[in-house]
């Protein structure tokens, strides 16, 4: 395992967050629980349709090179992927104001993932290069916090419910194929809507 | 009719700590029955209007269970470990509001088949646990198990397993509407020669005793209800109790401390109020009944000059021999929507394999449940092992979200000494009361039962024609929502904490109720048989009360 594979190769400064991956950061959703929830109820101020001048955090460049790092986690194709979410948005807005703790680790993140980028293509940008080269790189920067709290951001950014600022106009569930009702009713799915009935079992099988 | 309220200094009856799946049901026999009860419930009083569909906040943000930030508690392999807090959580979780557990369980409702109560006897000893016989039968606990059906409300079809234990009645009410993944593994199943048959579940499939039906919004596992159909105590139990007039039900009432006299009787119990005041509430007899967690840990934060190893622990015994039950699950994918995440977890079971066969090599027996993988978000998270983490199979596997299903195993845990909940000697909670530590190592044979269950599921999923199959991976458990064992029944005092009638051996007017009285760990979905346990209690308790001989 070579360093590039360490999670925080050259930052001694160790956040739990950034060293536990995308998945176990649910302890850190709790501390900063208030600030999140304050948060859902402004969420109605996110414009619906942000431009790249409206990133609070993030420079224009550096945004790019997000867009497309969640552009490789979600991919756009026949349906929407993370791109069209607007995930980028959602990873600038949360990183600026209640995620805002997680923002300086976050930043020396993205630098030494453009620093180890440039490394590999002196020239173009993360965002500049074609998808299969960026994908190819990203193979060997998938396990670093920085990828897994992008990952992170991605997910919540497409997939948490839209009072957070996310899932843009829906899309995210959309993709996934999840109806927001309060309720349903019988039959739920393809294979239930075709089901007989139950057959019980006859006595000698007891 | 008014609310019926109890001054701390008043001798009460009964105090009951904990107001779950046992305590519930103790209140409201007991108070039905006659007695003055006080539940202490150390969190809040939530109804239907607070439970919400948000996977954020209820998965990632405690919700309703218990929240580390206050409540903390430290995990440790084994003995040679020093003892740490989880990064994400807690090991041992549970509800803390009330109703407790019962409010935000799956509601499989499996009665224990007749052999659960035997096995040592029918299979012998294993050399380095605390396998042992329950000192009650299957036949003993039956009449209770009913009553749990018909009072509390259990939806199923009576004789539809070849492999369900003898019972009196059938159920109350049909089985919910069938899901996708109920028929896929049927139909998987019955290829195989299986048995699968609809899952008893306790949840209303229909309106039961002035509540509702099921309205299968799906965010049922981990969450509270909001149309009241799943069986909680809190709709149930708990008003049928507060209904008597004679039963107090008081939340943020966290109780710490178990008091003892000097004569060896217990006079009632400390606790915190809402505002961390220090109260004491008097009874004349006290139940505890708040979780195979928290039990034990009263006990052991309650040792005195009379029991300096923790109240009612001349045994060593109490906080020994934690189980959760292991598990496992395979991930499928078929061709058209199965759309799990709507309505409950799971509409159909399989109980084949629930008895021990020592031809397998190892001891163990379960069921495997066909249910949803998750909700969105935890769907969306998930990754790792033989999930893809991002890219375009990541993306594949979002969009088969809808045609997914999870096949599950639950199985045994056996019981040793080396697991256990015992107190962390440095760790306090908010309150300033110390913390519990956890030790927790997984026989061999639970996991080699769980990885049995495991590949009898990727047979089914296969044979009900899946597009595809993901095992979960398999881990050692480092914690469960499943809280048994810690303060196990039995005859001999020198080898279990309570007797038969759940009064511990130690103290005549203290009893015990809840997960912490198991003796074996079951096959997963404690629920019902904690709730047949507390009726029985409460009928012996009751009938003891009535005699003097408390």
């Amino acid at each position: 395992m070579d360093s590039s594979d360490r999670p925080e190769s050259g930052n001694s400064r160790r956040s739990f967050l950034l060293s536990s991956g995308g998945w176990l950061t649910g302890a850190w959703i709790a501390s900063q629980w208030p600030a999140i929830a304050a948060a859902a109820h402004h969420a109605e101020a996110m414009p619906a349709d942000l431009s790249p001048t409206h990133f609070q955090l993030l420079t224009t460049t550096d945004a790019a090179d997000v867009e497309a790092i969640c552009a490789q986690i979600v991919p756009s194709g026949a349906t929407p992927g993370a791109r069209e979410a607007h995930a980028v948005y959602f990873v600038d807005k949360s990183l600026s104001t209640y995620f805002a703790s997680m923002a300086p680790d976050y930043r020396l993140g993205l630098t030494e993932f453009q620093t180890k980028f440039r490394a590999v293509e002196p020239v173009k940008a993360f965002a500049a290069v074609d998808a299969s080269s960026q994908e190819a790189f990203l193979k060997t920067a998938d396990r670093t916090p920085f990828f897994e709290t992008t990952r992170f951001l991605t997910v919540l950014g497409m997939f948490s419910s839209p009072k957070y600022g996310g899932n843009y106009q829906g899309s995210g569930w959309k993709l996934m194929g999840f109806v927001d009702q309060h309720a349903f009713a019988p039959p739920f799915g393809y294979y239930d809507a075709q089901y007989q009935g139950f057959v019980p079992y006859s006595q000698e099988h007891a | 009719m008014p609310k019926r309220v109890f001054k701390p200094s008043e001798t009460v009856d009964f105090v009951i700590v904990g107001s779950g799946a046992a305590g519930g049901v103790i209140a409201r026999e007991l108070s039905q029955a006659g007695f003055s009860v006080v539940v202490l419930e150390q969190g809040p009083r939530l109804g239907p209007g607070d439970f919400e569909h948000d996977e954020l906040k209820y998965s990632y943000q405690s919700g309703i269970t218990n929240d580390p930030a206050q409540c903390p508690q430290t995990f440790r392999v084994d003995a040679g470990e020093v003892a740490k807090q989880p990064a994400l959580g807690n090991s041992l979780v549970y509800a803390r509001i009330v109703g407790g557990s019962s409010n935000h369980f799956t509601a499989n409702f499996w009665r224990f088949h007749e052999n659960d109560f035997h096995e040592r006897s029918l299979l012998g000893a294993m050399a380095g646990t605390g396998f042992a016989d329950w000192p009650i039968t299957y036949q003993e606990l039956e009449p209770y198990y009913t009553k749990v059906e018909w009072e509390v409300g259990v939806s199923g079809l009576a004789d539809s397993s070849p492999f369900d234990p003898p019972r009196t009645k059938p159920y109350p009410m049909p089985p919910l509407p069938v899901k996708s993944s109920g028929v896929l593994l049927e139909r998987g199943g019955r290829k195989l020669g299986l048995h699968p048959f609809p899952a008893p579940m306790a949840i209303a499939s229909q309106p039961y005793r002035g509540r509702p039906g099921c309205g299968h919004c799906g965010f049922c596992i981990g969450y509270g209800c909001e149309f009241m159909a799943k069986s909680s105590t809190l709709y149930t139990m708990i008003p049928e109790a507060e209904a008597t007039g004679r039963c107090e039900i008081r939340p943020h009432s966290y109780v710490y401390q178990v008091a003892l006299d000097k004569r060896g009787r217990t006079t009632g119990v400390h606790y915190f109020d809402l505002h961390k005041r220090d109260q004491f509430q008097k009874a004349k007899a006290v139940v505890v009944s708040a979780n195979g967690a928290e039990t034990a840990r009263l006990l052991l934060n309650s040792s005195n000059d009379h029991f300096p190893q923790g109240l009612a622990n001349s045994s060593g015994l109490v906080g020994k021999y934690l189980m959760f039950n292991q598990g496992s699950g395979v991930h499928a994918q078929f061709e058209h929507e199965l759309n799990e995440y709507k309505s409950v977890q799971v509409t159909r079971i399989i109980h084949d394999f629930y008895e021990a066969d020592p031809k397998r090599g190892f001891y163990g027996g379960g069921g495997i449940d066909a249910r949803m993988g998750g909700q969105p978000l935890g769907w969306a998270l998930a990754g790792g092992g033989e999930l893809p983490r991002w890219g375009a199979q990541y993306k594949e596997r979002l969009e088969a979200f809808p045609r997914s299903m999870l096949a599950a195993g639950h199985c045994t845990s056996l019981a040793m000494a080396s697991n256990n909940v015992s107190i962390d000697p440095t760790l306090k909670d908010a309150w300033g009361i110390p913390a519990i530590r956890v030790t927790y190592k997984d026989h061999p044979d639970d996991l080699a039962m769980a990885t049995f269950l495991q590949d009898r599921c990727v047979e089914i999923m296969q044979a009900a024609g899946a597009q595809k199959t993901y095992r979960a991976a398999q881990r050692l458990a480092r914690g469960g929502v499943h809280l048994l064992g810690t303060c196990r029944m039995g005859n001999d005092p020198a080898t279990s904490v309570v007797d038969k009638y759940h009064r511990t051996h130690d103290v005549r007017n203290l009893f015990l109720c809840d997960g912490s009285s198991f003796v074996t760990s079951g096959r997963g979905q404690p629920t019902m048989t904690i709730q047949a346990l507390a009726f029985r209690a409460a009928d012996h308790i009751g009938q003891f009360a009535r005699r003097g001989e408390i």
